[in-house]
């Protein structure tokens, strides 16, 4: 069981996709969304499932492994990521904590189930979940429902809904005074009933006068009676279990003890208390054309034998006298003859017998249609409804005479609320519908106006002698029962004296919000254990521009911010700008001061944009060999005196580089690598031949021609060419006693380090 | 800041300073962010239009809600703006969006005001010339004009709509001025039948101009009716002219047509036309029956059945009697009959006939399962007698025959129906007697 006053958070579109953005087409039925595929984070979820189930995933590999492994003194510390706190009766407690450790720690390479399967079996999950989210059509119907009072005027009505943590409960709670005001009041304990379902009850339905509650969740349907005296408890009479979710359960308005359910393998049956289920039809195909979804709907008629039995395609009517699949015809099909628009679905029909004998209504995603079953295929209205999300609740308030009937419509997901009106007259031959349908702006409840997270599980509502009219929704925190004033027609009001005349930039919250805030606040700070020091409700907020602090207004303007608020003000009348505050009279950016000494290379691009590259050349040639010549010397000095500190050991340590340079150098003819590549930069041939000293000087160095796969004896002949080429200044006066000395400080790293420079540099001629 | 007016010096001011180089900042990034709050509208503007409209709608919506008329007005202004910028290929174009809520805020706002809604009806046509838009736009002014008694006004906005055109000519556009045409029939036929009540008057004078009127009609109503659908207005309409001008084959053709023609859909109104066409011209009882017969394998729970079962029993013939118990069990099947007391006493009356116990009979056993609890539970005896006191009576009768004790439980509390019932129990038990007859052998 989950503490108190949480529930299990529903998924959101974060949880399944990369952007987390829930995308649908405009023109798409809601119930088609294999077609728009979502983008599941696989390795995420795949992820998910190892920590939330490491037990599924490697537990026998891992009990029989762990022992043999060591895995550290230290305490196991691991975060292990559950929308669930820890509870009693949760196997992961059970767990031995080293193997959880060593699941942690080996679940990218072991595990019991193969990675496909597994893959394959969470990407079907997803794609359910992900369906589910653009569209779901369990709470089709709603699981709120009305018991009216039997004596007209006695307020003994009950409210009939599935309450408890998972909402798995059947609760009934009467009539009361608490719960008139404030939206919400528990005051008046409702009636558990005995049975707890196994999954939630998504759907309550109800015969009104005989008072028969049927009940259906996901593979059970049960039916209780509810007698009219207040307080007296509901007796279950029978209870049905299906091997296949069931997807409709109705009660029928005619006989007490009747029922309709179908299930999502497609099989229609009618249950009756006394002599139990009558299968109509078992047909997993839709009825007029193919359409992937499951769901069915079946509902009584004017006929108490003749059910209507539907799917996302249309309506058709079964005659339950005669053998199954016998008798029947279409009521409704979508297609061109209701002038259906492309990818419109039936989403919920209903039976509209209480208004007329023998009119339905059926709603999809974008109409409502109100079909007379006398002439069937042609629907008696239609009337756009444009909601956002497909309607899944609608009420029926019939009118009596000279009145119009009303149809309360909701949403789901969305939380929107329409009432639409219509008016029947009965001339001629049947009953001629009026054009006009008129949608009252309903007030939106709270739950509507608030955005509670939860989306709300069903509709009801109350009728009542005066026009005043109780609307109930179910969410499923907590039934919000919402008085609206409804005025028949088209309500004239003085608009003028009731708006504003611009949009308020802040709404209010209702008061019945803000109770149900209050309330929230105490509770939370019960458990807190600290009272409320805020008057101001704090607000959670991800998008703003600035904090608080910066929004906060000063205490007390002062003199001087008085005065620069008026120069501000003024400098916005003229549209110029304010003069105090003005950066330094510069108008012109001035060009960037000409750097005083400038890296060679611009200096060479410089020289040679101006035509004067040969100078250039020759000046650097002439100021880079002194200034060459004296590090050349103090570079030997020091290694000087490193070689008399090093032991001879380390000559002996060679490399292959130094072998090969060996092998080189015992070569009598070697020609010393050339200086700098073959040709000089920016193309036009140097005057002079001398190659300028450039850090990729050593590109040519044996080792690098042979990495290019230039054989020995050219290399020799590249290096003579070269050496022709780079007919330099004479060579530096002590360089060649310290030859094969400096030759034997091969070290692995001082090919890179600035020691193996003069190295390189030794051969070459030139200097 | 001016050196020269606030010494720098002094710590109190270095802080105004500061604070006023805060405020100032806090401009700049003011309108740094405006600037790029605009830039991200032009981006959105074109990426994200359908979301701002979105957004649009829903303001609109809101503003509806809370009958913010002006507001809602405003909204929908810039809402057309945004759209005109945007060329959407929607089935339910925005154009619907916005004729239905232009109506609406106008309806408010304006409370009827026609000069302004005639304007707007003008914008509409500029705006969007969709399919849907066509016909909506143009029959819904012309209901709205009617409402408003401007009928010389609706006709003109039709004949006007009739020479609307665009693009090229399609199929449905050939319907959709059919219907319009059909429309304008409809009110030629109105201002027939009024110059026909004023010749009706003696006052001959008319005489031209209402066939005129007939001419007119006569040829968009015949139009409309040859398509395939639900006419049922128009087939009136035709069939009273064809009727006041004599011409009874036409009429009975037309008529004919609507009902048999395997094309138009199962109507079981076009049965009911025939129906009283045929009697008003005092046609055979056979056809009569016959085409009363048709309308009852069509629509069983029909108004009419009741005639038709008066009529079957008339008849000498056995099937036929046979036929009128049927037609009046199948009536009281339908839960629109429940508490009708013509249909019960109907039935009573065959039943009290103790003619045929074998025919109840078969029409009882396959309704022997449901009907005690549809019809006499004592819920429903209970209320029946609180409410309407000659149902009571006649159902009595029929559940004490046909329920025999069974029925006692329902009626226990009703001393009169009981008295009632024992009077009429004989009957009873030559029904029982009957079928323990029939079981036994």
């Amino acid at each position: 069981s989950l503490p108190a006053g949480s529930w299990v958070p529903s998924v959101t579109p974060q949880d399944i996709l990369y952007r987390g953005i829930l995308r649908r087409k405009p023109g798409r039925p809601a119930g088609d969304s294999c077609t728009s595929q979502p983008l599941p984070v696989l390795p995420t979820q795949l992820s998910h499932f190892f920590v939330d189930h490491p037990e599924d995933a490697f537990g026998s590999l891992g009990k029989l492994l762990h022992q043999n492994f060591y895995l550290g003194d230290s305490k196991l510390r691991v975060s292990v990521h559950s929308g669930l706190p820890p509870c009693s009766g949760c196997p992961r407690k059970n767990l031995v904590p080293r193997l959880r450790w060593f699941s942690h720690l080996a679940r990218d390479w072991l595990f019991e189930v193969p990675l496909g399967l597994l893959a394959d079996c969470v990407h079907e999950d997803l794609l359910l979940q992900w369906a589910s989210l653009l569209f779901d059509d369990s709470p089709t119907g709603g699981a709120l429902a009305w018991l009216p009072p039997k004596d007209v005027g006695a307020r003994t009505g009950r409210l009939v809904y599935p309450g408890g943590q998972a909402m798995n409960h059947l609760c009934i709670l009467p009539h009361g005074v608490a719960l008139r005001r404030g939206g919400g009041g528990r005051e008046g304990v409702p009636w558990v009933a005995g049975t707890s379902w196994d999954t939630a009850v998504s759907r309550v339905a109800l015969c009104p006068l005989p008072d028969f509650v049927g009940v259906r969740s996901d593979y059970h349907c049960g039916v209780w009676r509810v007698p009219g005296r207040t307080g007296a408890a509901p007796t279950p009479l029978q209870v049905i279990r299906t091997s296949v979710p069931a997807s409709c359960l109705t009660v029928s308005p005619h006989l007490p003890g009747e029922l309709a359910v179908c299930t999502q393998s497609g099989a229609v049956y009618l249950w009756s208390v006394e002599t139990g289920l009558q299968r109509l039809r078992h047909d997993p195909q839709t009825m007029f054309f193919r359409d992937h979804s499951p769901w069915r709907w079946s509902d009584f008629t004017a006929h108490p034998r003749v059910l209507s039995c539907a799917d996302r395609t249309g309506l058709q009517c079964l005659d339950t006298r005669v053998s199954p699949g016998g008798c029947h015809f279409d009521l409704f099909k979508v297609g061109e003859e209701a002038g259906c628009q492309q990818g419109e679905r039936v989403v919920l029909p209903m039976y509209l017998g209480r208004a007329y004998p023998s009119q339905h209504l059926v709603t999809t995603q974008f109409s409502v249609y109100v079909l007379d079953e006398r002439l069937p295929l042609v629907p008696v209205l239609k009337w756009a409804h444009m909601m956002k999300a497909p309607p899944l609740f609608a009420h029926l308030t019939p009118g009596g005479p000279g009145r119009s009937h009303k149809v309360l419509l909701g949403a789901s997901r969305t939380q929107e609320l329409l009432l639409l009106q219509y008016r029947g007259e009965k001339r001629g031959a049947l009953g001629v519908l009026w054009g006009r349908v008129s949608s009252v702006p309903t007030s939106q409840p709270p739950c509507c106006r608030d955005r509670l997270p939860p989306p709300p599980l069903g509709l009801g509502s109350e009728e009542e002698e005066e026009e005043e009219e109780q609307t109930f929704y179910l969410s499923n925190l907590e039934v919000i029962i919402d008085e609206e004033e409804e005025d028949g027609g088209t309500p004239v009001v003085p608009e003028e004296a009731e708006c504003p005349q611009e949009p308020s930039a802040n709404p209010q919250p209702s008061p019945a919000a803000a109770l149900r805030y209050r309330r929230w606040l105490k509770a939370f700070s019960k458990v807190c254990g600290q009272p409320p020091r805020h008057t101001r409700p704090p607000t959670f907020g991800q998008k703003r521009l600035f904090t608080r602090k910066e929004l906060e207004e000063p205490s007390a303007p002062s003199a001087l911010q008085g005065q620069a608020r008026r120069w501000l003000r003024q400098a916005m009348r003229d549209g110029g700008c304010l003069q105090r505050w003005d950066p330094p009279p510069s108008a012109l950016p001035e060009p960037p001061e000409p750097a005083e000494d400038p890296d060679p290379l611009s200096a060479r691009l410089t020289a040679s944009w101006c035509g004067d590259w040969d100078g250039w050349w020759e000046g650097r040639m002439s100021s880079s060999l002194a200034q060459r010549q004296r590090a050349l010397r103090e570079r030997r000095r020091r290694q000087k005196r490193a070689r008399g500190r090093r032991s001879l050991s380390a000559s002996f340590t060679s490399s292959l580089t130094y072998q090969s340079e060996l092998s080189e150098l015992s070569d009598p003819d070697t020609a010393p690598p050339p200086r700098r590549e073959a040709s000089p930069p920016l193309g036009t041939s140097p005057p002079a031949a001398a190659t300028p000293p450039s850090p990729e000087e050593a590109l040519l160095s044996s080792q690098s021609l042979r990495s290019r796969g230039i054989p020995k004896e050219r290399r020799k002949t590249l290096r003579d060419y070269l050496a022709v080429w780079a007919d330099g200044p004479p060579e530096p006066p002590e360089l060649p006693g310290s030859q094969a000395s400096q030759l034997c400080i091969p070290s692995s790293q001082s090919q890179l380090s600035s020691a193996s420079q003069p190295r390189r540099k030794r051969p070459r001629m030139g200097f | 800041c001016k050196k020269g007016k606030w010494p720098l010096s002094s710590p109190v001011l270095r802080r105004e300073k500061f604070f006023i180089f805060v405020f100032s900042g806090s401009c700049l990034a003011f309108v740094y962010g405006m600037v790029c709050l605009y830039v991200c509208m032009q981006i959105f503007s074109t990426v994200g239009s359908q979301k701002s409209k979105e957004v649009c709608l829903s303001y609109i919506q809101d503003a509806m809600l809370r009958k913010q008329w002006k507001r809602a007005a405003e909204f929908l202004t810039f809402y057309i703006e945004s759209l005109e910028k945007d060329f959407s290929t929607e089935y339910m174009g925005p154009s619907e969006v916005i004729w239905r809520i232009g109506a609406e805020i106008l309806c408010h706002r304006f409370h009827n005001n026609m000069k302004e809604f005639s304007s707007f009806i003008e914008q509409m046509k500029t705006l969007g010339v969709k399919r849907y838009l066509k016909v909506s736009v143009c029959l819904e002014h012309a209901f709205h004009l009617l409402c408003n008694g401007q009928i010389d006004e609706a006709y003109q906005n039709l004949s006007l709509a009739e020479s609307w055109r665009f693009g090229e000519q399609t199929a449905i556009q050939d319907k959709e001025m059919k219907l319009i045409q059909a429309y304008r029939g409809l009110l030629d036929y109105y201002s027939w039948s009024k110059q026909k009540n004023i010749l009706l008057e003696h006052d001959l004078s008319v005489e031209q101009e209402m066939h005129g009127c007939f001419r007119k009609a006569a040829m968009n109503l015949k139009e409309i009716i040859k398509i395939p659908g639900v006419w049922d207005l128009f087939v009136k309409c035709y069939v009273d002219l064809l009727e006041f001008y004599g011409d009874y084959s036409e009429a009975r053709e037309v008529l004919n047509e609507y009902a048999y023609n395997s094309k138009f859909p199962a109507n079981p109104n076009a049965h009911v036309y025939l129906y009283q066409f045929l009697k008003r011209h005092g046609e055979s009882k056979k056809s009569l029956l016959s085409a009363l017969k048709i309308l009852h394998d069509i629509v069983p729970s029909h108004e009419l059945m009741i005639d038709f079962h008066i009529m079957l029993q008339k008849s000498k013939k056995r099937k036929k009697r046979r036929l009128g118990l049927e037609v009046i069990f199948a009536v009281l099947d339908y839960a629109g009959w429940k508490e009708n007391v013509k249909a019960w006493s109907c039935l009573a009356r065959q039943v009290k006939q103790i003619k045929h116990l074998d025919w109840i009979k078969q029409e009882w056993d396959p309704r022997r399962d449901w009907w005690p609890a549809f019809h006499f539970s004592r819920y429903s005896a209970k209320r029946n007698w609180q409410e309407n006191e000659s149902l009571s009576y006649e159902k009595a009768l029929v559940a004490g025959i046909l329920l025999g004790k069974g029925c006692k439980a329902q009626v226990k509390r009703f001393r009169i129906l009981k008295k009632f019932l024992n009077k009429h129990n004989p009957v009873y038990l030559r029904l029982s007697g009957l079928s323990d007859s029939s079981v036994q052998p």
